[in-house]
């Protein structure tokens, strides 16, 4: 397999415009973390952490495990990047408000995010197997949290330094191209062939008790 | 005579162990994918997941770091003396599930359904949750603590009640179905481990799918011939959809499909599904009725 580029943050026009779907890269720079609470909060009641989003610009769809030192000090025990497909209710959203070019998750994102990456020159990227101890220690420094005491450890907004953090693979380019969308639609055109194997009769529909 | 704090030290250790060990069952079916995999992506999904397990078990990390919902399945013997009485079980596994929060092997994930509010502890009105049978005849406890990640659960559940009329077609359209949309972008982690209920009342249904999927070892079939063939006929067919390890392009979307039936009415035909994600995380204590504890990965 070909070397593995690594993508300084925020990643600029250019890095997104030359990587292609399915191609497998690390990050290092500044990120920030967030999932459910940061999407609804920032559209909803317009909150979300008050940082820099053009030097902060990567979004890692996470809840991470903290610990927090005997000295006061943040660590890392486990981040494992969590399902972004259910924050696609307020994802295009977030995309454009904080003008994002890289989000970072689990799964995929649907039509309407893939639109807003578009817009604004923007790319998903999903994880590979579970690897949650691996991207521990490419966590190397914890810079700040906002909205701990009202969130919890789970859902508030860490500010991680990331060096090699990764590897994810492109799941959404910047055209607007979806690397499962295309799996899903291979997937669906095997089930008639299955369900034939299965001896499910062609047209089979369940019986219907509710008025159409 | 089993004393409360041996209870909570058994209750505690398997759900630490549960949370940072991979069950040798599951490594074993899943070092087996790996060598059928064959796409670029299907094969670094795998080796990445292993590995990640290893690390884990190292250096005392967490298989994944959504441990998702604190469960407890508890077995008794007909002999069994708890000291405080079974009454003690609950607050023994808040206690446990509150310590293991508190040492980061679990993560703080239970929040109140409407407000939305975390207490930071895994504890609240439900969880964790514990399930006592008696179906033992000696003076033993056995605990299986199974942290279950959000993934499997919130895209891995699928209840449908269908009659009499709509058949075995209909169980087995409802399930392939099912597979293919909890699989899509890998949403429950795949492979994965499905669970298949069928009969009882709604609520047995679904666990009867839920305990298909976490309490089964890989490879072991149901002892009902007609179950057994179902299982087969899903597995062999949900290796035809082309997905596999985390939606990749490949062959093992699922690692098992394990089917439990119960009779029921006459006029119903309930199915519910229920995946375990590809970690499959239990792990078991064992309590004598001397109070010695005993751990293990393996089930029987």
């Amino acid at each position: 397999m070909a070397e593995i580029r690594d993508i300084k943050l925020p990643m600029t026009e250019e890095d997104v415009k030359s990587l292609k779907l399915g191609e497998m890269i690390t990050v290092s720079g500044l990120l920030f973390t967030g999932r459910s609470r940061l999407h609804i909060r920032a559209i909803e009641d317009n909150i979300y952490p008050p940082i820099d989003y053009e030097k902060i610009n990567c979004f890692f769809h996470v809840g991470p495990v903290m610990r927090q030192e005997e000295d006061g000090e943040w660590k890392v025990v486990s981040c494992e990047p969590t399902s972004s497909i259910r924050f696609e209710r307020y994802g295009a959203d977030v995309v454009r408000k904080f003008k994002l070019r890289t989000l970072i998750g689990k799964t995929t994102m649907g039509p309407a995010t893939a639109q807003a990456l578009k817009e604004v020159g923007g790319i998903y990227l999903s994880k590979i197997g579970l690897s949650g101890n691996a991207l521990k220690d490419q966590v190397k420094k914890v810079h700040d949290v906002y909205f701990l005491d009202e969130l919890g450890k789970t859902e508030c907004t860490w500010i991680y330094e990331v060096d090699h953090f990764g590897p994810f693979f492109v799941a959404m380019d910047s055209e607007g191209n979806n690397y499962f969308e295309d799996l899903a639609k291979e997937a669906e055109s095997k089930m008639p062939e299955i369900e034939k194997d299965l001896g499910i009769p062609a047209g089979y529909d369940y019986t219907e008790v509710n008025a159409k | 005579m089993i004393r409360r704090e041996t209870i909570v030290e058994a209750m505690y250790n398997a759900i630490r162990l549960g949370a940072t060990k991979m069950p040798p069952d599951i490594r074993r079916a899943l070092q087996n994918a790996l060598k059928e995999e064959t796409d670029p992506m299907a094969v670094k999904h795998l080796e990445v997941s292993l590995q990640n397990a290893d690390m884990s078990e190292k250096g005392n990390g967490l298989v994944c770091a959504d441990t998702g919902f604190p469960m407890y399945f508890i077995h008794a013997g007909a002999k069994t003396q708890l000291e405080g009485g079974f009454g003690i079980l609950k607050e023994c596994a808040e206690e446990a599930t509150a310590r293991a929060t508190a040492e980061c092997f679990l993560r703080p994930t239970m929040v109140h359904p409407l407000t939305r509010k975390n207490p930071g502890n895994n504890v609240g009105p439900g969880m964790p949750k514990i399930e006592v049978v008696f179906d033992r005849d000696d003076d033993s406890l056995e605990i299986l603590a199974a942290p279950k990640g959000g993934g499997s659960e919130i895209f891995g559940t699928f209840y449908r009640m269908m009659f009499p009329a709509d058949g075995e077609a209909g169980i087995k359209k409802f399930v392939i179905e099912c597979i293919k949309d909890a699989c899509y972008a890998g949403k429950v982690c795949p492979p994965a481990i499905i669970g298949v209920g069928i009969g009882g009342t709604a609520d047995l249904c679904m666990s009867m799918a839920k305990k298909a999927a976490l309490l089964r070892p890989i490879g072991k079939k149901h002892t009902d011939p007609e179950a057994a063939r179902l299982e087969k006929e899903l597995y062999e067919a949900s290796r035809k959809l082309g997905i596999g390890p985390m939606g990749s392009r490949g062959i093992n979307a699922v690692l098992a499909v394990n089917v439990d039936v119960a009779v029921t009415h006459t006029a119903a035909l309930p199915v519910a599904v229920n995946a375990q994600c590809m970690v499959g995380r239990r792990w078991i204590a064992k309590i004598d009725g001397n109070g010695n504890i005993d751990y293990t990965g393996e089930m029987e």
